[in-house]
């Protein structure tokens, strides 16, 4: 009988064994030779943690580091506060849902490179519809050179965060009873203030999530920045890419492929952190 | 259910306030649809017209951009339905024994291992991508079909061992151990009854992988290469090189329709309801 069981759980480490071995191989060991070449001289091969002082003492790094955080957590608000009131609406009403939940989904099934044309198409100086309804309507005498600043990057970043944020947060709210609200309600408080003081607190976990999900998405975001040319602000991905690829540092482009993973993993981490240990009864107050 | 809802709402009073309120939502719910519906919009309008200044009138509707798209780009079109059809099977292959060993095997450190397969998926892309360039320029495999597979297959066992281990927490253990008690072993009770009651799950998973796979970008931007190029890649290199053309437009369009008609077949087999939260991971 014990052997039995025995083999039994052989069978069923047996039936596990191809994924560890694949995410092992494809994903655990090209990680960890990262991370471990990060702390080595490129040339000599010796242990330093020259890379990360390099990278921590430089000016332009540090700034870069800093513009990607800050234009990731302003789209990240900007888009929550603008989805959530339509996330809102889409829980609410079915009829409504059936009809705008294709246009949240398709452009998720879209490459971002497709977003980033249609975002060439609507901001292009000369050629960009925006351009030009507002110069035939006489409000711009000449072009805006929108797409080539930071706004045009974080129009395209505010676009997909909203995307998200809606689908993310439609999903939590439907499953707040609206009986809830109607409780309130009946208790003298307007729609509004119910949304506010009730609706909202029991989607907290839902927003947490979404922000980070939102978040790590634009601080690691690669196609985005290159197609709408970001010299200004130049992101921190960009800035990997080019020490690893042009300017052949590849052991300082781990290092800082480090931090940035560290700084996302660290918030997708913690936003996790805070719904186990607040989740369960967030908004009851 | 609804008439209950009913009943205890409070009346509706038609003040000013209210009247505003709605007129403020009405146009709110417009200026984000507009919003959200420009980018296709834009994108099938301007391939529509074969130049990238997009006009309203109709007159100048024609083919030509999608005439002109280049063997190349259905190539890379092709090569991306490929491997994303050859991972999402072989992933589904390994992550449903997988997910039933852990669920029903109770093995000791089941959560270590299942946190190690998303692994691929809480690391960020472009990181990963980077850590699979350095192992693989070595061994030959970026610029190549296995490299840009064995990628989508460590992304797609991670999104698929969380469906299918979801799957199976939901399915009452009971019927396998009906099974069991009339006999049937281990493999049969698997292959004879959980299987068949997984499958509508698992085909749903297969869709939103296969789906997953056909947009991912960032993962496969480093080790893609002239020989191996997903088309979203292949898209983004022109861009760069050569500027906005109208035949890449014409290619966007393309996979414009690729998700419409995706959307449509799961509209369709399961209702609406099931796009909604978030069963689409969030890179896409």
């Amino acid at each position: 009988m014990r052997r039995r069981l025995r083999r039994e759980v052989l069978f069923f480490r047996l039936c596990t064994l191809p994924a560890v071995l694949v995410t092992t191989l494809v994903a655990l060991v090209p990680l960890g030779l990262l991370f471990f070449n990060s702390l080595k001289n490129q040339h000599s091969g010796a242990p330093s943690l020259e890379y990360y002082i390099a990278s921590f003492g430089n000016a332009f790094f540090m700034r870069t580091l800093a513009t990607t955080i800050m234009m990731a957590a302003g789209v990240t608000i900007a888009a929550l506060v603008l989805a959530l009131p339509l996330a809102y609406l889409l829980a609410r009403r079915t009829a409504l849902r059936n009809v705008i939940m294709p246009i949240i989904t398709i452009p998720r099934m879209l490459p971002f490179v497709v977003i980033g044309y249609a975002m060439i198409l609507l901001l292009a100086p000369m050629t960009g519809i925006a351009n030009r309804v507002l110069m035939g309507l006489g409000i711009l005498s000449q072009p805006a050179f929108i797409l080539f600043d930071w706004p045009g990057q974080a129009i395209a970043f505010v676009y997909t965060g909203i995307v998200v944020a809606t689908a993310v947060l439609s999903g939590v709210l439907m499953s707040v009873d609206p009986q809830l609200e109607d409780a309130a309600i009946s208790m003298g408080a307007t729609r509004l203030r119910a949304f506010f003081v009730v609706t909202i607190p029991l989607a907290i976990p839902g927003i947490i999530a979404a922000s980070a999900l939102i978040f790590t998405s634009i601080v690691t975001s690669y196609a985005i920045p290159v197609m709408l040319n970001g010299r200004v602000p130049y992101m921190v991905s960009l800035l990997i890419a080019s020490n690893l690829l042009t300017l052949q540092q590849p052991h300082l482009a781990y290092a800082q492929a480090v931090i940035v993973s560290v700084l996302a993993i660290g918030v997708t981490g913690l936003s996790q952190y805070i719904l186990l240990r607040y989740g369960q009864n967030g908004g009851r107050k | 259910m609804s008439a209950i809802t009913e009943t205890s709402a409070p009346m509706r009073r038609w003040t000013f306030g209210g009247l505003f309120g709605t007129g403020v939502l009405v146009v709110y719910v417009g200026i984000m649809l507009i919003w959200l519906l420009f980018p296709i919009v834009l994108v099938l309008l301007a391939s529509f017209q074969g130049r990238l200044e997009v006009s309203l009138s109709l007159s100048d509707f024609n083919l030509d951009a999608y005439k002109a798209i280049p063997p190349a780009y259905w190539e890379a079109f092709w090569f991306t339905v490929r491997t994303a059809l050859t991972a999402t099977a072989v992933a589904l292959l390994i992550a449903i024994p997988a997910a039933w060993a852990m669920v029903r095997g109770k093995l000791r450190g089941r959560r270590i291992m299942s946190n190690l397969v998303l692994i691929p998926d809480v690391v960020p892309q472009l990181i990963l991508g980077i850590a699979l360039l350095t192992v693989f320029i070595p061994l030959h495999l970026n610029n190549s079909f296995a490299g840009v597979l064995l990628a989508l297959v460590a992304l797609s066992l991670s999104t698929g061992l969380r469906f299918t281990e979801a799957l199976l927490e939901g399915l009452p253990e009971e019927y396998e151990q009906a099974a069991q008690t009339l006999g049937a072993g281990r493999l049969t009770t698997f292959r004879l009854v959980t299987l068949p009651l997984i499958a509508p799950g698992v085909a749903i998973a297969a869709l939103f992988i296969f789906m997953q796979n056909l947009v991912t970008f960032e993962l496969l931007f480093f080790i893609a290469g002239p020989n191996a190029s997903p088309i979203a890649i292949r898209l983004f290199s022109d861009i760069v090189d050569r500027g906005v053309l109208p035949y890449a437009v014409a290619m966007a369009g393309v996979l414009v329709y690729v998700a419409m008609a995706f959307y449509t077949l799961v509209a369709v087999v399961l209702g609406p309801k099931y796009m909604a939260g978030s069963v689409m991971s969030r890179k896409g």
